[in-house]
């Protein structure tokens, strides 16, 4: 059966699994649509969204009232709106949905990927009014409006689709029309989100243990902007400590008695060194001290790194539900979700699909001490899609094998994890195929 | 890389479909080309057998053999005993190449030849269409099935239903065509009817009786799967109509729109997982069935094969399933493929994503079936479909609605007219529908319910109410309601059409509404119709304001990646969108383009007249453009046909076939010329609309020409007092004929005339309304059902009894004519030509009589002034030649002509239409050897309500070809080819009316001598005693008198029935009711004297010995 969905608030990614009072619980985005909130139609507010390359379209804006900036991506998913506005990794961007007709089955509780919504600015060709769905709490309309974001509506998204694949991603901003000149002054002055700390900004400050008294083992989940299905998959294998993207390798180890390791995805620039560099040393000494550890998106771009090799920025990058996997040992394809504007060179092909700008992180020191292999490449761009640590129990994947929205084609990833850990654990030598 | 393809295997036979019926139509000839290609491309050695000669499929191109033979397993055999192929691909041939592919394996006849069955395996095919199995399938992968009990007997039935113990229940016969057979029933009566009879029609003699799900939401998944077992979702589909109505009936919007994405990861979950199950190698479609409330779910069913809907999953998203599916047969992974569409760079390996919404609507036959039953339920009815795309809900719909042609292109407010079927339409036109039968149209599905729905929310009725109702999920429901009210805003728009702002005009164009639509909700929807509103409130004043605000469609790539790719596709629908750029989307680079554009207009859905034949006849004339040097441009709706497959023209243009629509495709392109006469009666249609536009298209900058027979020839052949003019010109004979705008008037033509009298409503196609009168009783009878408009004149002619017809199919250039074939029906003069069974070359007639044939046909194509090719019907009544009528266009002989002589008519007509003379032409020399039947495939096993006797009005949805030198064998192939069985031997039932008593002795005679026992009813049987025949008498069931015919057939004595309808008094119910029950029992019957000799002679041929397959020898010489 589908998902199931509990009539209360909150995320909860330990509720029956443990038999404990002290289970935390986390908002869900959804949470403020629960209580009754007051739903005026949606106005017909002349909106426009400039485009730093001088691009102009007219729209209509919904959501929140105000304006909205950042730098402008597209997911090409055709269903999961929810779960992408909500993931962390969107943070700093504006948000084009290529699917025309956005909220058709509204706004569930429990199925955000975190307690907010994250893209600074939500772009679609058609905000349903009317959702329609058992679940549905309200509209993708509501939903922006009570978080804040402004959204525009009634615009040619494949055009601007178009204009991002040509141009690379680029920054814009949007707000009301009669707002033109305001809105060009402020695009000029733009700075892109990549040099903020974004990391920061999406995860948490202190770490809780989720499903305390599991039977498994302790795992360490670096947040660098987790999603929660995430943190749900990896509470069904191990007792999962949720933490900062700045702890240390030491305290997890001597405080808290971690025995694996887990980075997640995240926002922006994983070079930044901000937290993302925290999180870089933290994997590091994980993955040097021979602990099995998993990386995903950001956490494989830091694995990356931390093995020696360049990351750089994509021209879009990848954002959506239907990109091809070539697994390299076994020779199959999987459906991946994934969410990323980043990539890690290829060892030996170098920086494809790279950003116009050329960005790129420049030569890393190797802190794990040992080689990584490219364990998978997408099957379109031949970017890198996975490595594996050689002769330690460490390896990452760029894509989301959590779903959340998208495919569950690599679901078996976390199992596999799960089996390293606890071969690991019981002393067996680590092959990595 | 080295590439897994097998090369172990060197030559593929693949299985086509045979002729076009309701429950599979063109979807397997455009996948059967697609795989053909594939294979050939890849050099392996392709037999195709196919029974159909309208498909481009077994064009002689296609295939390095070509067969086109009956696809029956003792013949596939014969074919395959001669060419021993190492592999047989099945899963593009539909339900027919599977059954013969499992027939064969069965029994043990692939093994014993070597054949590998490659797709789908034997094990796969079983598991999904034996229902048990398939339920035990689903069971081990903890995939919930409707509870159901299969049965082989009405007891087994009747105790299933005790234990489901709830209503309705739901009878599904296993192995069928379309659901055939099955249906819902509401008690233990119709129960035991439909049981009984999907017994009957199950090839395993087994009906599934299963708990309902009536009113869930139904979905399908297309999956792809390949030996590695890489699997992917190439499009979702989400139907309107809820469960309950069968998916090809019903209307389906791509992608899925309601369905969150937790639930559409589930369910995709659930299709990998069948198709993993049932380890299918290549495409297959998964059925859902889904509770809105609850969120359960059931499996419904696996095609696995490519189907109807992966025809459409391939048109909605781009992605070539067939030709993926053909490759993957041959051991090709997904991942070593590039993307077709996308190019180098890319995978076949991803799942295409839209950004765009897709509708699809069934064309069903019932306006020219106004009797049959329009109930839509688990078995098929419509004859073809439609495909629109928009970037929203209401602009697919309304463009798939325009592509329909049901007469009106948009919907208007629903009046007594439309309950009427054609009986007093003009004075019903101003009585608004009842509530009472609204609320019934959208209760039952028919094909009115769409029409219905809208109208619902044009009366102010709630989502909540027609949900309640319908039980439509209210997504759809909403998106209806929108249209309604955005409909009522045109109609409250206060000032002219001259002054209409930019703002509201673009928000209307971006929901679809066309400019006649605008034109007409503006009016008010005025009942004497939106084509006579005066010029300054009508479609063009609309068009001319949208045109002077720069308001012209988008033209977007069908590219299976939103946009994220470059792609390549030439494959592009319109859509009105924002306001970045406004003005003409004109054609990239169009500067820089040197080749001249040739637009062919396509022929949009199949329906009865107007069938696939036209669509090949598209393609030859899209290949005659390219081979010119030209770029070829296609227009067309249909997503089941070839011309629509993205490589085959330069670019293709999925739009409605309206003025409209056309006109924005020939600015954007800024076309050169427009080719009209291979789109059927469709096309045929644009060009005098299309004429009068051209000045004004002259101002834009385009200068364009219609190429092919000019407008005024086109009138002065279709125009009945024209063409009479013409023809006493140039010395033609022709039926005596009047045509009436008034009762009054008709009643005089017909007796000045004299009965009996062919009486038909002017420009027609198909033959619609057509019947043959022989008094003033049937006359009025006829004029009370019959529409009557002063520009809709009925025709009265002079009917030929006893005639001969001719089929002439030719090419004229302007100064030379080239004639394809002259072909004999075999009925006399009435049967509608397209209901005909035909011979090429001609059997009875004598070289004298071809030969003015040949002259006349001569004489018209010069003295009209024809460009390109028509059609001539020919009578020939004793020594009279008559014209019946001149079509300048292609027809649906065309095809069987070119398959039959080697002259490929298509291509040569459209090397003429763009100005090659025949003389600079290399024609091959027509090829004579064989002798040709092409005979007409009826639906009438799925069409209850309509008389299973072909008459003047066409009913038939295909045909067959069959040769041989021997007529008689022909003749047999063809009849085989039908799939109506040819009678061994047992028992034949006689009954002709008075007038041909005398004529069938001698065929009674003849069956006797076969050994069958003849029953006839007492007037026949008195007269074949006279004569010293032996025959029983069998009484009609209006006698009431044992035994009678109802009975013999039930009780399986009758293998055969010759009935020859008087067509008054009361055996006329009596003759339908039994061939009614004929047509239930699959007891073949013909309902002429010459088709009794016929079939006679096929009875005969047939006990001489196994048929002989005659491989397709014609090849198409390259200029």
């Amino acid at each position: 059966m589908p998902r199931t969905i509990y009539a209360g608030q909150g995320f909860c990614p330990g509720a029956g699994l443990v038999d404990s009072a002290e289970i935390p619980s986390f908002p869900d985005a959804a949470d403020l649509m629960l209580k009754p909130f007051d739903n005026p139609p949606i106005e017909e507010l002349p909106g426009l969204l400039l485009l730093a390359d001088g691009g102009r379209f007219e729209g209509l804006l919904f959501g929140a009232q105000g304006q909205a900036e950042g730098e402008l991506v597209f997911s090409t998913g055709m269903s999961g709106y929810q779960e992408s506005l909500t993931d962390p990794s969107f943070a700093g961007q504006v948000l084009t949905f290529t699917y025309p007709l956005i909220g058709n089955y509204g706004i569930h509780a429990q199925c955000s990927e975190s307690a907010r919504i994250w893209p600074r600015g939500v772009v679609v060709r058609q905000a349903m009014s009317c959702p329609d769905h058992r679940d549905s709490l309200g509209s993708v309309d509501d939903f922006l409006r009570l978080h804040g974001v402004t959204g525009i509506q009634a615009v040619d998204t494949r055009a601007i689709t178009r204009r991002v694949r040509e141009h690379g991603t680029l920054l814009c901003v949007m707000g009301r029309a009669d707002d033109e000149r305001a809105l060009k002054r402020r695009l000029e002055v733009l700075k892109a989100p990549d040099l903020e700390d974004l990391v920061d900004e999406v995860s948490i400050d202190q770490p809780v243990l989720l499903n305390p008294g599991f039977r498994g083992p302790r795992l360490a989940a670096l947040d660098c902007g987790i999603k929660y299905n995430i943190l749900r998959e990896l509470c069904r294998r191990f007792e999962v400590l949720w933490c900062p993207p700045d702890i240390t390798f030491d305290v997890l180890v001597n405080e808290w008695g971690v025995e694996a390791m887990f980075a997640s995805n995240g926002p922006g620039d994983p070079a930044h060194p901000g937290k993302a560099t925290n999180a870089r040393h933290t994997l590091a000494a994980a993955v040097a001290s021979g602990m099995p550890t998993m990386g995903i998106c950001l956490g494989h771009q830091l694995l990356g790194l931390a093995s020696g090799l360049t990351t750089y920025k994509m021209r879009y990058g990848h954002r959506g539900a239907n990109q091809p996997v070539l697994d390299l040992t076994k020779k199959t394809v999987a459906i991946t979700s994934q969410n990323h504007g980043f990539a890690v060179e290829d060892p030996v092909r170098g920086m494809l699909a790279a950003h116009p700008s050329g960005a790129n992180s420049g030569p890393q020191e190797n802190m794990i001490g040992a080689e990584v292999s490219v364990s998978h490449i997408n099957a379109n761009d031949r970017t890198v899609e996975g490595l594996d640590v050689i002769g330690l129990p460490a390896f990452s994947v760029q894509y989301h094998p959590e779903a959340c929205p998208g495919p569950h084609d690599a679901a078996q990833l976390f199992d596999r994890f799960s089996e390293i850990v606890s071969s690991t654990l019981r002393g067996d030598a680590y092959s990595s195929t | 890389m080295p590439i897994p393809r097998r090369d172990d295997i060197h030559s593929i036979m693949v299985l086509g479909s045979g002729p076009i019926r309701i429950g599979q139509a063109a979807e397997f000839d455009f996948s059967g080309s697609q795989a053909c290609t594939a294979l050939r491309e890849d050099g392996y050695h392709v037999i195709l057998v196919n029974s159909n000669p309208a498909t481009i499929q077994n064009d002689p191109e296609m295939a390095d053999r070509v067969y086109i033979e009956p696809l029956l397993p003792d013949v596939i055999r014969s074919i395959m005993e001669k060419e021993r192929p190492d592999a047989l691909l099945a899963g593009m041939g539909g339900q027919t190449a599977l059954n013969i592919a499992t027939d064969l394996a069965h029994a043990g006849v692939l093994e014993e030849l070597g054949i590998e069955l490659i797709g789908s395996d034997l094990e796969a095919i079983d598991a999904a269409e034996d229902r048990d199995l398939f339920k035990k399938v689903c069971e081990s992968i903890d995939l919930p099935v409707p509870f159901a009990i299969a049965c082989s007997s009405i007891d087994e039935v009747l105790s299933a239903a005790t234990e489901i113990d709830s209503w309705p229940l739901l009878v599904r016969p296993a192995f069928t065509l379309g659901g055939l057979g099955g249906g819902t029933v509401w008690n233990t009566g119709e129960l035991v009817e439909i049981a009984s009879l999907g017994l009957r029609n199950s090839r395993i003699n087994q009906v599934l009786v299963e708990e309902s799900i009536i009113g869930w939401q139904e979905h399908e998944y297309e999956v792809m799967r390949d030996s590695a077992d890489n699997c992917i979702v190439i499009c979702t589909m989400e139907n309107i109509d809820p469960m309950g109505v069968h998916t090809g009936e019903s209307v389906v919007v791509a992608p899925q729109q309601s369905l969150s994405d937790a639930d559409h990861q589930y369910l995709r979950d659930c299709a990998l997982r069948l198709i993993r199950k049932l380890n299918i190698c290549g495409g297959c479609n998964c059925q859902f069935a889904w509770n809105q409330a609850t969120g359960e779910v059931r499996v419904i069913e696996v095609n696995p094969r490519v189907s109807r809907s992966s025809a459409l999953a391939s048109k909605a998203t781009g992605y070539p399933i067939a030709r993926m599916a053909a490759k993957i047969a041959v051991g090709y992974t997904l991942d070593e493929l590039p993307n077709p569409i996308t190019g180098e760079g890319t995978t076949a390996a991803f799942e295409p994503t839209l950004d765009y919404c897709v509708v699809k609507i069934p064309r069903w036959p019932f306006d020219k079936f106004r009797t049959a039953d329009r109930r839509l339920g688990t078995s098929m009815k419509s004859t073809g479909e439609v495909m629109a795309i928009g970037r929203c809900f209401e602009e697919a719909f309304h463009k798939a609605w325009a592509s329909l042609e049901y007469g009106e292109p948009h919907p208007r407010p629903l009046t007594r007219a439309d309950e009427s079927d054609g009986e007093g339409m003009a004075e019903r036109a101003h009585e608004a529908l009842p509530e009472s039968t609204l609320v019934e149209w959208l209760r039952v599905a028919t094909d009115r319910r769409m029409g219905a729905l809208l109208e619902a929310f044009r009366r102010g009725w709630s989502v909540e109410r027609v949900h309640e109702i319908t039980r439509i999920t209210r997504w759809f429901l909403h998106h209806f309601e929108n249209m309604a009210k955005v409909e009522k805003e045109i109609g409250d728009y206060i000032g002219s059409i001259e002054n209409l702002e930019g703002y509201s005009l673009r928000r209307w164009k971006q929901l679809g509404f066309s400019d006649a639509h605008i034109a007409d909700a503006k009016s008010g929807f005025p009942k004497t119709g939106w084509k006579n509103l005066p010029a300054t409130a009508g479609e063009s004043a609309v068009m001319t304001r949208r045109h002077q605000l720069g308001i012209h469609p988008r033209f977007r790539m069908v590219d299976s990646c939103a946009a994220e790719f470059a792609a390549t596709t030439p494959y592009y629908y319109s859509t009105y969108e924002g306001s970045e750029e406004s003005g003409i989307d004109i054609l990239a680079d169009i500067e820089e383009r040197t080749k001249e554009r040739m637009v062919v207009i396509g022929s949009g859905p199949i329906r009865i007249g107007q069938g696939i034949e036209f669509d090949y006849g598209c393609v030859h004339a899209v290949k005659a453009i390219r081979e010119s040097g030209r770029d070829a441009i296609i227009i067309n709706n249909n997503p089941e046909t070839v011309s629509t497959d993205f490589d085959t023209s330069d670019r293709l243009y999925f739009e409605p076939l309206t003025l409209e629509y056309v006109c924005e495709v020939l600015i954007r392109e800024r076309a050169h010329g427009i080719l009209l006469q291979f789109g059927g009666q469709t096309a045929i249609n644009l060009a005098l609309p299309l004429e009068s536009r051209l000045p004004y298209l002259e101002n834009m900058n385009l200068n364009l020409r219609i190429l092919g027979t000019s407008t005024d020839s086109i009138d002065e052949a279709s125009d009945r007092e024209r063409f009479e003019l013409f023809a006493e010109r140039i010395g033609l004979k022709m039926p005596r004929g009047a045509t009436g705008t008034t009762a009054d008037d008709v009643r005089a033509a017909a007796d000045k005339i004299g009965f009996p009298v062919l009486i038909r409503p002017s420009y027609v196609l198909g033959g619609r309304g057509m019947e043959v009168l022989s008094d003033h009783q049937q006359l009025e009878a006829y004029l009370k059902e019959a529409y009557l408009a002063p520009d809709i004149p009925l025709l009265v002619d002079e009917y030929l009894g006893h005639a001969i017809e001719l089929d002439v199919d030719a090419v004229c250039d302007g100064q030379d004519v080239l004639i394809g074939a002259v072909m004999e029906h075999l009925e006399e003069a009435g049967i509608h030509s397209g209901d005909s069974t035909c011979f090429i070359p001609v059997q009875t007639i004598s070289p004298q009589m071809v030969e003015r044939v040949h002259e006349q046909t001569r004489a018209i194509g010069l003295g009209l002034g024809i460009i390109g090719c028509y059609n001539i019907q020919f009578a020939i009544q004793g020594d009279c030649l008559y014209v019946l009528e001149v079509n300048p266009r292609s027809s649906r002989t065309v095809p069987f002509v070119a398959k039959a002589t080697g002259v490929p008519m298509a291509r040569i007509a459209a090397r003429a239409t763009l100005g090659v003379l025949l003389k600079d032409q290399t024609i091959p020399e027509p090829r004579t050897d064989l002798v040709c039947v092409k005979a007409p495939v009826f639906p009438f096993i799925k069409l209850t309500g309509l008389d299973p006797a072909p008459g003047p009005e066409m009913k038939s949805t295909g045909e067959v070809m069959g040769s041989d030198p021997d007529p008689d064998v022909a003749y047999l192939k063809a009849r085989m080819a039908t799939e109506v069985p040819v009678a061994a031997g047992g028992g034949a039932y006689v009954t002709v009316r008075s007038a041909d008593k005398e004529n069938i002795v001698p065929v009674v005679r003849e069956l006797l001598e076969l050994g069958f026992k003849v029953h006839c009813t007492s007037g026949t049987a008195d007269v074949m005693r006279r004569h010293g025949l032996g025959v029983q008498t069998a009484y009609r069931i209006t006698e009431r008198q044992q035994p009678d015919a109802l009975n013999l057939m039930r009780k399986n004595e009758i293998q055969f029935i010759i009935n020859i309808p008087t067509t008054s008094g009361g055996a006329v119910r009596d003759g339908n009711m039994m061939r009614r029950l004929a047509v239930e029992l699959n007891i073949p019957f013909v309902t002429t004297l010459s088709g009794g000799k016929a079939e006679v002679s096929a009875i005969r041929a047939q006990r001489r010995g196994p048929l002989i397959p005659q491989r397709l020898k014609v090849t198409y010489l390259k200029d």
